[in-house]
């Protein structure tokens, strides 16, 4: 078992706790990880990224060669397409379809769609609207979390299960807030498999 | 064995916490600022009063760190690549002197300047100290290197340099940690006034003693369980590696290497290990992060004949970070890539967060620099620096730590008018204020803008060290109370600001304005808590 995740957003979006979630439930399985995070000046809106690995064999590189990356996840749309030249050419692309715009001269929509179109394997799905129409805005990362999960390499109740491990000192209610945007995603990406 | 998920900084802080330090003595600086930050929030540094308050340099930080060892017990000192520059004169001179206690010394080096002005490898600054080095490749190494570190700088009475680089110090792994020792108690150096005593004679001295031990750091190094011989069948290529670059090329040969390859981690170079690779090997490849320290050192042997190919001869570039596609194109091995970046893909530069002080204080100043013929903003080392970009493209320079107050005095001298210094509290107190004291005894016609947020701020949020003092330590300096002028940032207050500004350039003498609220991103998360 190998999977090796590109996750990517702008600084602030909170990519490091989508990859917390999977990290968590990847040392529980006795899986080798490395993550590669980016802190420091690009964190101010820049363009973010980690590299996660997941391993049942020891992993050397702390990044992911290019033509390498089973899957990237996205918080995104532009942004998932920064990372492309690290897509396998059976990788997986799962993106938020809302651009995050802090750029003059951010592109076009449409143009971003098309790019986004001419890829194979993708889900592209609006985890914010997901997210507020389970009354849980901030559970928009876990939303996302659960569209990605049917290609992570993890069962789906271990990632469950690493929900619960990460929020459970914040209380049941949160936990449950969470379970369920996780669900919500992952029934999205259900209908692309 | 329980696996703890740490970033390479947080190992070295697990590391440096089991290996019994009594205090840690850094200034924040990316990809550094986790160890110190790891060590203030671990309850073990509660329990045994470990130090660890932020200094005010990294200059005042390596200082006390070897005060501490000069007492006898063990100390850390960490710091981004460029710190060890502010700290290279205590650097330098603790090589002479040695340590008593143990003492490690970190430096977080950034290649491709991801964070920093530059990307100077300071494996360059342990050989010019003649001091021994370490440098791991990942996080298990990190944790145990200096664990055991402390033990080999007291063995060999020297300090010791370790040496991370940005992707090690920011990525996560699993790291098993061994037993806590024990903290070392008082105790004073029996030969302390013939080694820290550094009049020339006693220097001099310090210096032969120094010289006559790189044999027994070689031979340290040729016995460490860190430096690797990895024999192979194909002789033709021989490998030599370091840090971060030992693992771009295993991830090219996951079923074993197919030339011989010698991992460097403990420096000076093991000469015996070294040679047998040369002996043995047509030619040689060196896979090293950051300058060619090992290669120039390769070069630097005579009579080997030997073909080396690395950052000197094209096989790599001479500038940037390596990755793992860059050692597969050194090693013939062909990338498999499949989708290029689409055109309508655009740069996000990062920005100064919306609502930032630092925003208002520069629309006030670029308004009313507009008033003026040909105005100079010198700026410095912090999120200020964003000024730099679009909408502001406000500052002029950005040169290191302090170096606002001090160039906007030259260019004064030179006739600049106005010169503005803009410069955030934090860098102010690391190393602006005795540019000020230069300002200020020659009266120099200069507008120095400490934007003070009231925290590091570009490094996450680590506490200020002139925090609720900085109008005192300017008037302490000998700035003119009446030209020490304190404004709040914000829109209302912007033609406030915009006259504040307007009245201190027309002044002919030194005039402080610190536009002062607190960091958005801090106050979000006191906020929260």
């Amino acid at each position: 078992m190998k999977t090796d995740i590109i996750l990517s957003g702008v600084g602030g979006q909170g990519i490091l706790s989508i990859a917390a979630v999977i990290g968590e439930a990847a040392l529980e399985e006795g899986l080798f990880m490395k993550q590669a995070e980016v802190h420091g000046m690009s964190q101010r809106g820049g363009d973010v990224q980690s590299n996660l690995r997941i391993s049942d064999k020891p992993i050397a590189s702390d990044l992911i060669p290019v033509g390498g990356a089973n899957l990237i996840i996205s918080l995104e749309p532009m942004e998932s397409l920064r990372y492309l030249p690290y897509l396998k050419a059976d990788g997986w692309l799962v993106t938020n379809s809302e651009p995050f715009v802090n750029i003059p001269n951010y592109p076009d929509m449409d143009k971003v769609n098309a790019e986004l179109d001419k890829l194979p394997h993708k889900v592209v799905l609006d985890v914010e609207k997901i997210a507020k129409e389970l009354g849980s805005p901030r559970a928009a990362n876990i939303v996302m979390l659960g569209a990605a999960t049917p290609f992570i390499g993890i069962e789906y109740n271990k990632i469950q299960d690493g929900i619960r491990r990460i929020f459970g000192r914040k209380g049941d209610e949160i936990v449950d807030m969470n379970l369920n945007a996780l669900a919500a995603g992952y029934d999205v990406a259900k209908k692309y498999l | 064995m329980k696996k703890n998920l740490f970033l390479g900084d947080e190992a070295i802080a697990q590391g440096a916490l089991d290996a019994g330090i009594s205090g840690v003595y850094s200034y924040p600086g990316t990809p550094s600022t986790e160890i110190t930050e790891y060590i203030q929030n671990a309850p073990t540094a509660k329990e045994r009063k470990i130090h660890t308050h932020w200094c005010t340099n990294e200059k005042t930080a390596l200082e006390a760190a070897l005060g501490m060892s000069y007492a006898g017990k063990r100390s850390l000192s960490c710091m981004k690549h460029v710190g060890l520059n502010v700290a290279a004169d205590a650097f330098m001179n603790a090589a002479m002197s040695g340590i008593n206690g143990g003492m490690i010394i970190i430096s977080a080096d950034d290649p491709s300047m991801h964070s920093s002005q530059n990307e100077q490898d300071n494996r360059v600054y342990g050989n010019f100290a003649m001091i021994p080095m370490l440098e791991p490749s990942n996080q298990q190494e990190a944790y145990d290197m200096i664990y055991d570190g402390f033990d080999l700088s007291e063995r060999l009475g020297y300090p010791i340099l370790l040496r991370i680089t940005t992707r090690l110090a920011h990525s996560r792994s699993g790291v098993v940690t061994r037993q806590g020792k024990d903290m070392k108690s008082l105790s004073y150096p029996e030969d302390g006034r013939q080694r820290f005593i550094l009049l020339p004679a006693i220097a001099r001295r310090r210096f032969k003693t120094l010289i006559a031990k790189q044999e027994e750091f070689i031979k340290t190094s040729e016995e460490s369980p860190y430096n690797k011989y990895f024999d192979a069948p194909d002789k033709k290529l021989g490998i030599i590696t370091s840090g971060i670059g030992f693992n771009y090329l295993s991830e090219n040969f996951p079923d074993g290497f197919k030339n011989p390859v010698l991992k460097i981690a403990q420096y000076p170079l093991p000469r015996k290990m070294v040679k047998r690779l040369a002996d043995e090997c047509d030619e040689i490849l060196v896979i090293e992060e950051g300058f060619p320290v090992i290669e120039s050192e390769l070069k630097g042997l005579p009579g080997y004949g030997l073909k080396i190919h690395g950052r000197l001869d094209g096989t790599f570039d001479r500038d940037g970070e390596l990755n793992p596609d860059l050692v597969s194109k050194a090693l013939g091995i062909s990338v498999k890539q499949i989708y290029e970046i689409p055109p309508v893909v655009e740069m996000r530069p990062p920005a100064l967060c919306q609502g930032c002080g630092h925003r208002d204080m520069y629309e006030a100043l670029n308004e009313v620099l507009k008033e003026y013929e040909n105005p100079k903003v010198f700026s410095d080392i912090g999120c200020y620096t964003l000024g730099a970009l679009p909408p502001f493209r406000a500052i002029d320079t950005c040169i290191d730590m302090g170096a606002s107050v001090t160039m906007a005095k030259g260019a004064s001298d030179a006739g600049c008018f106005p010169a503005v210094a803009v410069i955030g509290d934090s860098t102010f107190t690391h190393s602006g204020m005795t540019g000020l004291l230069d300002c200020v005894n020659e009266n120099s016609n200069v507008v120095i803008v400490i934007s003070d947020n009231e925290t590091t701020a570009m490094t996450g949020g680590q506490d200020s060290a002139g925090t609720g003092r900085i109008e005192s330590i300017c008037q302490g300096i000998g700035v003119d109370p009446a030209h020490i002028r304190v404004v709040v940032p914000l829109k209302k207050n912007f033609e406030e600001m915009k006259n504040v500004i307007r009245e201190e350039i027309n002044y002919p003498g030194v005039s402080v304005v610190i536009p002062r609220r607190e960091c958005i991103q801090t106050l979000k998360r006191k906020k929260k808590k």
